[in-house]
């Protein structure tokens, strides 16, 4: 298992390596203002010096400045990623509370009236793109019924939107509605598969009840897929984050992101993508991790 | 004794969309308490459904329409299925057929083991788990309190079966139904397991209904036997009378195609012609009719009453067996029928005799072949060790005859299959083919050369492409090879399909629409097709029943003598390998124990494991005492990774002595029949020579024992 985590783990800094040069390789062929304001006094020198000291500045928190003279990226994903990680995350925590029974449910009971219902209402969250999602609960919600606000949270204090329950829902809901759907498809599949499983045949002749059946041995088993979709889906979670932050002018990384593509400014678009790249190889060894750990076979087979 | 069990007039349907099959149609039988009970029948005949009906755990759209299933004056068909689960687990134990998909994965065994406990004794987490140690220990599972931590993964295949076992029995159920417990085991680990669940039997005075397709695993072991055909009971009785005298043809032909009673592989078994009727349709007559070797007119026309002429013995047929063949006599020494002698009444040819084995040597020649894998650990996955799946081995094959390998799970036959058509790379040693050493060829000259050795899988089905239709998959060999033209090949197509008894229209159908049987003769197809010399097939036949197993063997014998083929035969299964080989090579982890002619061998086997193997066959007969009868094999194999120094055999070996662990035996010349064995004591052909000392449960031949 040591041995396993700690190659894991080196595979993942490899990847973070590869995706900084391919960040510096971009910037590279940035025009020259915005490459002098991240890269700095060493952009005379040479590819490899270049890149050697513009990581080194990165390690030192060092990612340019937004504008010349004005504040640094690192300040302003500072200030903007722990929003998104509030927004990521308790989307992703209430997708997986839902979509996991969901998915069992479906899977044990296919046939039955809420069964189906779920699968309908899965396929439309599933094909309805984020902006739409979110219009249409800003339409109903928000401006109609009036229970929720249209706009994000807009205190600058990180407590004081965590409590803003009022107008964080829309935006939590808009993201994890879109992740319940592809979570529960997925949970429906693997949960439907471990059924027909012998083991789950050989545990109710020994007298388990369908919960036990559905608890013990079926959960864990279906996990597994969608644990590994979890880590790989996290750029596509950042990536609905940017919509819906955008949607509801939450000002979160994909909200500076989105703000920055349209000024042109490269500075924070390599600066945040490389945080995204980083955020990407976090989730895959996560979820390898949580891999090895649901399924002993793989702590087995590669310790 | 009173019954535990009374099932009357079960009918089972399964309903599909379109369809309804009637799974069980209408069967009754009972069991006393203690008492085993054997169902037999191939795949299809309802004798899995009964024994889930019995569960009440039927497949989606299973139902039970009618009948009553009544355990100690219960109705279990009326139950509520609250009251049902209790009855499972603590009244009702099941063991399944195959351990390694029927433990969860990622549970613990003895979680797994003490679930019942927890379920119907209400037992916390630490009883229970005590529990689990004990019946593990009941089961004897070797180190219990070690293996109760284990995942299943962790476990080999005859520890797994003994969990399973163990889970079943942990609430000591009054029935235990084993649904083909042993199948989807090794034939050594196969005795082990029978003689547990007898020993079980007794000691818990549990019933025991015994499903299986295996005559050899009924008799001897159970009471009574009811054979089942097309939902139906079709013969139901003591099981030393259905061995001594089977009234129903089917029960008969059942008999009749195993390769066990086929006597000195001369002859062509009796394969039951035809499939398993089609229980969506419900037939007027005798289901059994259409492929009947006795049938009338009669038959088809009224259906046979289950019915005894004398009390304990009834079947369903109006014109049963053994009355006309002169009833009375061993299911051994039934005769052959007159169908049979104008069908194959050649013997074995002997390729010399043949005229075709040209004298300029063997057809194929394998030394010193060498195969390892290499296990790696650590970070930087260095090797750490080897598995040694084929160590040093070395035989010859001539040109129309067939070698039998033969050994248990793990022992590199099929290494050996897959480093001689090309699909591994030997570490060292030559194959010599047809005059060439393959090992020296880069791959395309092997692709372009060796297509004089084809090869066909032990699951046909999966080695056949879903999406392909059965004529592009015939003829994907030739457009790899550009053999020929495309018009040329459709022809050449058709006429594999003649050869291997398939109907011309199987071209454009999928994989999917063929039976089991009918796979295999595909795959024989597509390795037929190249007109190759030699076909390595490995383990073909271990997924068939036996009545189709019969139909499988006689072709691939038929198709020898028409081409001159050279098959390398591999199984697990001494009995098959004797009917089809000429000479023998027994293999015990990546080494070749003993090889010689077939007959030589099983006759008087010169190496320990040989004879223990020999041992381990089920016997088909209904004496209890010859069915028990001892010897045999303990245990499984050691890891191939480790394998013990010297003789690898040496610590299960019951003549072992201190040079057996510390010298490497090598082949040496046994007996004048040519025989080679490789062991520092070999087994005399009499059994009466004193052994070696300290070798006192040396096993003796059955006739003495």
């Amino acid at each position: 298992m040591t041995a396993f985590l700690a190659r894991r783990m080196l595979q993942a800094i490899a990847v973070v390596i590869l995706v900084t040069l391919i960040v510096f390789t971009l910037l590279e062929l940035a025009p020259g203002p915005d490459r002098a304001a991240v890269v700095g006094t060493a952009a005379h020198s040479q590819f490899l010096v270049q890149y050697l000291s513009w990581l080194g500045q990165v390690l030192h928190g060092n990612l340019g400045v937004v504008s010349a003279g004005g504040e640094s990226v690192a300040a302003l994903l500072a200030t903007s990623l722990p929003r998104t990680l509030i927004l990521v995350g308790f989307s992703t925590l209430i997708a997986l509370a839902v979509a996991i029974p969901a998915g069992i449910f479906q899977a044990a009971r296919p046939s039955s009236v809420t069964g189906h219902g779920l699968r309908v209402l899965t396929y439309v969250f599933y094909s309805m793109p984020a902006f739409v999602l979110g219009s249409v609960l800003i339409l109903f919600l928000g401006v109609g019924a009036r229970w929720f606000g249209a706009e994000g949270p807009q205190y600058a204090g990180l407590g004081q939107v965590i409590t803003d329950w009022r107008d964080l829902t829309l935006p939590v809901l808009t993201l994890a509605l879109g992740t319940i759907a592809i979570f529960a498809r997925y949970m429906r599949s693997a949960a439907a598969d471990s059924l027909d499983e012998e083991y789950v045949e050989a545990a109710r002749a020994r007298g388990a009840d369908e919960r036990r059946v559905l608890l013990r041995h079926v959960l864990r088993n279906s996990l597994v897929p969608v644990v590994t979709l979890l880590g790989l889906s996290i750029p596509q979670i950042l990536g609905g984050a940017l919509v819906v932050e955008s949607l509801f002018n939450f000002p979160g990384v994909g909200f500076q992101i989105w703000q920055a593509a349209q000024n042109h400014n490269v500075p924070v678009i390599l600066g945040f993508t490389l945080v995204f790249g980083v955020g990407a190889a976090i989730g895959s060894l996560l979820a390898d991790i949580a891999y090895a750990l649901l399924d002993p076979r793989v702590r087995y087979a590669r310790a | 004794m009173a019954d535990l069990l009374t099932i009357t007039d079960l009918h089972t349907e399964i309903r599909l969309s379109g369809a309804t099959v009637r799974a069980v149609n209408g069967i009754s039988l009972s069991l006393a308490e203690g008492e085993c009970l054997g169902l037999v029948g191939e795949s299809g005949c309802g004798k899995t459904m009964t024994a889930r009906s019995i569960l009440r755990l039927l497949p989606p759209g299973g139902m039970i329409t009618s009948g009553a299933i009544e355990l100690d004056g219960t109705d279990l068909v009326q139950l509520p299925e609250e009251l049902m689960q209790q009855i499972r687990g603590s009244d009702i134990g099941t063991i399944f057929q195959d351990p390694s998909t029927a433990l969860n994965p990622t549970m613990t065994v003895g979680t797994q083991i003490a679930e019942s406990v927890v379920v119907h004794k209400g037992a916390d987490k630490q009883a229970a788990l005590a529990r689990a140690i004990d019946v593990l220990r009941l089961v004897r599972m070797p180190e219990p309190e070690r293996v109760v931590g284990q995942y299943p993964h962790e476990l080999s295949g005859g520890m797994r079966q003994r969990s399973l076992i163990a889970a079943a029995i942990a609430c000591e159920p009054r029935l235990l139904i084993a649904d083909e417990p042993t199948t989807a085991l090794d034939v050594t680990i196969q005795r082990e397991i029978l003689e547990l669940l007898d020993e079980l039997r007794r000691d818990l005075g549990m019933a025991v209904i015994l499903v299986t397709h295996d005559l050899g695993v009924i008799g001897g072991r159970t009471d009574k036997v009811a054979v089942m055909y097309g939902g139906r009971i079709v013969e139901y009785a003591a099981t030393r009378s259905v061995f001594a005298t089977p009234r129903h043809p089917y029960t008969e032909a059942l008999f009749d195609a195993l390769p066990e009673l086929a006597v000195k592989g001369s002859r062509a078994l009796y394969s039951i012609p035809g499939r398993p009727p089609d229980m969506r349709t419900e037939s007027a007559g005798c289901s059994f009719a259409a492929r009947c070797r006795y049938a009338q007119d009669w038959c088809s026309a009224h259906a046979p009453e289950l019915d005894g002429d004398h009390p304990g013995h009834s079947y369903a047929c109006f014109f049963p067996v053994s009355s006309v063949f002169g009833g009375g006599q061993a299911a051994a020494a039934i005769p052959v029928s007159a169908w049979l002698s104008g069908h194959d009444p050649s013997p074995r040819r002997s390729p010399a005799a043949d005229g075709n084995g040209s004298s300029s040597g063997p057809l194929l020649r394998v030394t010193g072949l060498v195969k390892d894998y290499p296990v790696t650990a650590g970070l930087l996955r260095r090797k750490v060790a080897a598995v040694s799946a084929v160590a040093d081995v070395s035989f010859e094959l001539a040109a129309g005859e067939t070698l039998g390998l033969v050994g248990e799970s793990g022992c590199g036959k099929t290494t050996v299959a897959r480093l001689l058509v090309g699909l591994e790379q030997a570490d060292a040693g030559s194959i010599d083919f047809a005059g060439t050493d393959l090992t020296q060829l880069s791959t395309r000259q092997r692709r372009a050369q060796a297509t004089g050795i084809q090869l066909m899988f032990q699951d046909a089905f999966a080695s056949l492409d879903p999406m392909m239709r059965v004529r592009s998959i015939l003829r994907e060999p030739l457009l790899i090879q550009k053999a020929g033209r495309r018009r040329s090949h459709r022809r050449q197509v058709n006429r594999i399909l003649d050869e291997v008894g398939l109907p011309a229209d199987a071209a454009d159908r999928f994989a999917r629409e063929f039976s089991g049987g009918q796979r295999q003769r595909l795959a024989l197809a597509r390795a037929l097709i190249q007109r190759p010399a030699l076909i390595v097939a490995d383990e073909p036949v271990s997924a068939l029943d036996v009545s189709v197993q019969a139909q499988i063997l006689n072709l691939m014998r038929k198709l020898q003598r028409q081409y001159g083929l050279s098959y390398l035969f591999i199984s697990h299964d001494l009995s098959v390998i004797r009917y089809m080989a000429d000479s023998i090579g027994v293999m015990y982890l990546g080494k070749l124990v003993e090889v010689g002619p077939a007959e030589a061998i099983c006759a008087a086997p010169g190496h320990p494991y040989t004879r223990g193997l020999i041992d381990a066959v089920p016997v088909v007969t209904a004496d209890p005492e010859a069915a028990q009868f001892g010897g045999g094999l303990s245990g499984e194999p050691p890891a191939a990774t480790d394998p013990p120094s010297g003789c690898r055999f040496h610590p299960r070996c019951p003549l072992a002595q201190e040079i057996c662990a510390r010298q490497e035996p090598q082949l040496q010349p046994h007996s004048a029949a040519g025989q080679f064995v490789a062991c520092h004591f070999p087994l005399e052909e009499a059994v009466s020579s004193p052994p070696p000392a300290g070798a006192a449960d040396l096993p003796a031949a059955p006739s003495l024992s």
